[in-house]
């Protein structure tokens, strides 16, 4: 129903991405390990490793939706006839976009103070900026330096002061951003479903790629 | 009262179809937003938490990738020859060597699914030729597979380790008896309708056959060695060298360097089809390009892919369990439990029913980052030790996931045999049958799971 | 509202990360809550969080500024990311007892301090005690010697990681969960820490005994953050920070009692407790002594003067 495999240019961007992040976090994290075995020590790794991954599942989220690859249940939605399938893919799409919604309006508030910026005034729906706010600029990581490419941050977000380490704002950046492609891929969805295009917007397991695969040689070879 | 809203709203969603993360996730928020003081902020602050505060969570992508490198090198294949080489002569010999390569494979791999797909593929449509029912074939791969979580490496007790803060490396250690215990279960089974039924039996190639495979199969083993070895050390005599999380990390990298470079079945020096892979010899410079290599990316992309589908739903499993905690649920459910007046042996069957249920609805990592934190305390009051307690709850996600409706298991064996998923369901119950019993064994008799981590670092101490 | 709280009543979540028996600030935490529920009841009511089961050290502060949790009671190391003063706390031999840090604290320099952060909406309101940091390893640790080319556990703390530069060890950051486990099989040798907190998470059991260099201090500070204290009625302000000023003394005084059973209960299960000779101890002063110079800069010169004028009248 889905498993269009990448081929747009969109595609290759987020596929290979995907890649480098996960490639970059193994090396980093054996690179720490040899590095012990020499007794010395890579003081970022550990940090560095674990931002890598919330950017690989936040960014990667909004790809999976644009595949259909999230998990569900479908049991329950085959039992249904046509019409009523496209029903309930409506209904899920629409809780699947406000949700999307609801969390870009907390990753937007979460993070603008971090970066200097207000966040938005309301409880679940934003109802303009904040008037006044304290900035948190300033509140750096634990353990990464502060890259020297990255200098300009600081006249920008701490008043000139030198950073020693990364700024919080750079990791958590990942947050608005992610949520805003996640709304993004779900209206998309919605889109395709409004159109009648697909009848469900998740995938019953996770190997589902890996099956059509092995269908495919099984049909080749016998 | 507040909380029964919460879980049926989760069901509910799922069962329209609604992804299982964004279930979790919109019933979490809007729990926050009717019943707390908290803000979106904070929902927002606990997504990225999902990674920042839980880096023994690393451990999944990591061995996700080494098994992807495995499955796309060729291991399994070397894998099931050595199987066959030493099991294939008996009466249901191939069935029987098909359930040994699932446990060496679980041993390698952190995932059921990734087992079955590895060696089902494979082993399924050569039990048919050699004159096996499809049902049959497909039954023994669907249960063999979920050994994939018992035996270690396990992303199951990975995520159970970081939701009750235990060892990690304490679990996988608990989980080998249990796992070898099972396998052999399932053997036995197999041996016994074999011998009833006279299902086929296969020729004895030899002990030469035995130490062929063997020797072929070697770099892809050696893998459990260097996972182990680098977790635990030789007590007395080395030092380990890498913490679990670690030992992932290595563990991909290792199989990488083996899928490339030793089988050569992937990368630069891959040919398609017979022809015989290139040495690396004649190609040196290969040893940089690999890394850039189509093959790699690819690799890569899949295990990263898998990673996110996964840890999304991990992840908004976590803000439920947040949200949970804020409103100080888990406590009061210990309070009302205790004073129900409930014995270690009704809890752990409770628990076990939960379980149960809930796996027949959800994904066994989400759901057990959920339950976890919720029956946890109350088993430590009980005085149930916390990595029996791991023990028993993948158990039960390994019965979860071939039963319906949601069976991972059932699912994936489907489609990897081509037969529809109710003849599935019933070529699979025999086995079901015998994992059932298993898990009435290590409910009630706990030593099985805590003699050798007991043995190998001491007894567990509860600090909390 | 939280769940067991009344209409009404203000809600003080209170969010640690330690166990809420057998440590010093998990046992302070439950007093304060029980306390401040039958003290203010009606008007006032504290939710304590124990273990991380909330928010961890390091998201802890970010909620309070973001209104989400009222009170917390993080290592002063977390406030070095609000002013670097609080270094002075993690530099090595600056204090040379509880006695001497609680002086410190309660000197003008100390009280300052707690200000120090009002301008990124933070306000101090006590200093908790735990004791004074122990040194151990997987062999006998008697001269800065022995601890060359040995990888310890620290926390992240650019002090902590200069103090083991400092004498030739070599410093490793790992999640805190996975600490007992490295310790064990030898992924680390050694690390540091209270008696309480060695003997609550077991490290003496994997190690080879415990050295008992006092070197450092770990302290917490109880904080809220400026904007809640503002939005609390005069009256309501004073009584609960009246309770946790109460609280604060009479646990402070058995903070030290605390860590001396917890020695107690290491050497009783059989491991080794090394003491220091005077002239030892003054070889591991000399060897990590230099780093208080790397970080004169951003602790203040005067500072320093005053703890040790302090260490010099105890
Ligand atoms: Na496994
Ligand atoms: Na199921």
């Amino acid at each position: 129903m889905h498993s269009n495999k990448g081929t747009s240019l969109i595609d290759e961007i987020e596929e290979t991405l995907i890649a480098i992040i996960l490639g970059a976090m193994t090396l980093i994290t054996f690179a720490n390990v040899v590095v012990r075995q020499m007794d010395g020590n890579i003081l970022w790794a550990l940090e560095s490793t674990v931002f890598l991954f919330g950017w690989l599942v936040l960014l990667g989220a909004s790809y999976a939706v644009k595949k259909g690859a999230h998990l569900g249940v479908d049991a329950v939605i085959n039992l249904f006839p046509a019409k009523g399938r496209r029903a309930l893919a409506l209904i899920s799409i629409t809780i699947c976009i406000v949700f999307s919604f609801l969390m870009l309006k907390g990753a937007w508030d979460y993070w603008a103070n971090f970066a200097n910026l207000p966040g938005t005034n309301g409880r679940w729906f934003p109802l303009g900026f904040e008037d006044s706010f304290r900035g948190k600029g300033w509140y750096e990581t634990n353990d990464i330096p502060h890259p020297a490419f990255l200098g300009w941050m600081e006249g920008f977000f701490n008043e000139g002061v030198a950073y020693e380490k990364l700024p919080r704002l750079v990791p958590y950046m990942v947050l608005p951003l992610s949520m805003a492609l996640l709304l993004f891929r779900y209206i998309q969805v919605g889109v395709s479903v409004w159109r009648g295009d697909i009848d469900r917007i998740v995938a019953s397991h996770e190997v589902e790629d890996e099956i059509a695969e092995v269908r495919e040689r099984l049909g080749e070879h016998g | 009262m507040e909380v029964s809203i919460l879980f049926i709203m989760v069901v509910g969603l799922m069962l329209i179809g609604v992804p299982i993360a964004v279930s979790l996730g919109m019933s979490s928020v809007l729990f926050l937003l009717w019943f707390s003081d908290s803000s979106m902020a904070s929902v927002a602050q606990t997504l990225f938490s999902a990674f920042e505060g839980h880096s023994t969570l690393l451990a999944i992508p990591f061995f996700i990738l080494a098994s992807t490198f495995m499955s796309t090198g060729g291991v399994a294949l070397r894998i099931i020859r050595f199987s066959i080489a030493c099991v294939g002569h008996m009466r249901g010999g191939l069935a029987i060597a098909g359930v040994f390569s699932c446990m060496i494979f679980a041993a390698l791999s952190g995932s059921s699914p990734a087992t079955v797909v590895a060696i089902g593929s494979i082993v399924i449509g050569a039990m048919v030729k050699a004159g096996y029912t499809k049902e049959f074939a497909a039954g023994v791969i669907c249960n063999a597979g979920t050994l994939g979580i018992l035996i270690p490496p396990s992303i199951v007790m990975v995520v159970y380790a970081a939701a009750v803060d235990v060892s990690v490396g304490r679990m996988f250690l608990a989980g080998v008896i249990p796992g070898l215990m099972a396998g052999f279960m399932l053997m036995i089974a197999i041996y016994v309708m074999a011998r009833i039924k006279n299902m086929p039996k296969g020729e004895w190639a030899g002990w030469r056959e035995v130490g062929a495979s063997f020797h072929e199969a070697g770099w892809g083993l050696s893998l459990i060695a260097v996972i182990m070895l680098g977790i635990y050390g030789v007590p007395g005599l080395y030092p380990a060298i890498f913490t679990p999380t670690e030992a992932a990390a290595v563990a991909s990298v290792y199989a990488f360097l083996i899928a490339n470079f030793v089988y050569r079945d992937m990368g630069p020096l891959a040919v398609e089809g017979e022809g015989e892979n290139k040495s690396l010899l004649k190609k040196p410079h290969t040893l940089v390009t690999a890394f850039f290599h189509r093959d790699t990316r690819d690799a890569l992309f899949e295990a990263g892919k898998l990673t996110v589908t996964l840890m999304f739903i991990i992840s908004m499993a976590l803000i439920l369990k947040h949200v949970l905690t804020d409103e100080q649920v888990p406590q009061n459910v210990a309070k009302a439990i205790l004073a129900a007046g409930f014995g270690p042996i009704m809890f752990l069957v409770a628990v076990n029913v939960i379980l149960l249920i809930g796996g027949q609805f959800m994904e066994p990592s989400g759901l057990l980052m959920i339950v976890a934190p919720l029956v946890f305390p109350i088993a430590m009051e009980l005085g149930i030790d916390p990595i029996h307690l791991g023990i028993i709850m993948v158990v039960n996600m390994e019965i979860g996931m071939i039963t319906p409706p949601v069976g991972l298991n059932l699912f994936v064996t489907s489609g990897v045999a081509g037969m529809p998923m109710m003849s599935v369901v019933r070529a699979a119950l025999p086995f079901l049958a015998v994992l059932f019993v298993f898990l009435i064994i290590v409910t009630y008799v706990p030593i099985i799971s805590t003699f050798l981590p007991d043995l190998m670092m001491g007894p567990e101490i509860i600090t909390n | 509202a939280a769940a067991s709280c009344e209409e009404g009543e203000i809600v003080i979540k209170f969010a640690h990360v330690t166990a809420a028996v057998n440590h010093p600030k998990g046992i302070a935490a439950s007093l304060l809550e029980s306390r401040v529920n039958e003290e203010m009841n009606g008007v006032a009511c504290m939710e304590v969080y124990p273990n991380s089961t909330l928010y961890d050290d390091n998201k802890v502060l970010e909620a309070m500024l973001q209104g989400d949790v009222q009170l917390a009671a993080p290592s002063l190391s977390k406030f070095e990311k609000f002013t670097k003063q609080y270094r002075i706390f993690d530099l090595p031999f600056m204090f040379k007892s509880v006695a001497a840090v609680d002086e410190f604290q309660f000197s003008d320099a100390g009280q300052a301090m707690k200000d120090s952060m009002q301008n990124r909406g933070l306000q101090g309101l006590q200093f908790w005690h735990n004791g004074m940091k122990q040194l151990s390893a997987n062999k006998p640790l008697i001269l800065p010697t022995d601890a060359e080319g040995l990888k310890f556990r620290v926390q992240s703390s650019d002090v902590l990681v200069a103090q083991m530069d400092a004498i030739g060890a070599s410093p490793q950051k790992m999640a805190f969960a996975e600490v007992y486990g490295a310790l064990q099989q030898g992924v680390v040798d050694g690390q540091e820490n209270t008696w309480t907190n060695i003997f609550g998470k077991k490290f003496f059991e994997v190690q080879d005994g415990i050295t008992e260099t006092n070197h450092g201090i770990l302290d917490y500070m109880v904080v809220a953050s400026v904007d809640w204290l503002d939005s609390l009625d005069a009256d309501v302000r004073d009584q609960l920070l009246t309770i946790l000023e109460e609280v604060t003394i009479t646990r402070n005084a058995e903070a030290t009692m605390l860590n001396e059973e917890a020695k107690a209960s290491v050497i009783a299960a059989g491991s080794e407790v090394r003491e220091l000779t005077v002239e030892q101890r003054a070889i591991w002063v000399e060897a990590m002594k230099p780093v208080w110079e790397q970080f004169s800069g951003d602790v203040g010169q005067e500072n320093i003067d005053a703890a040790q004028a302090i260490n010099a009248g105890l």
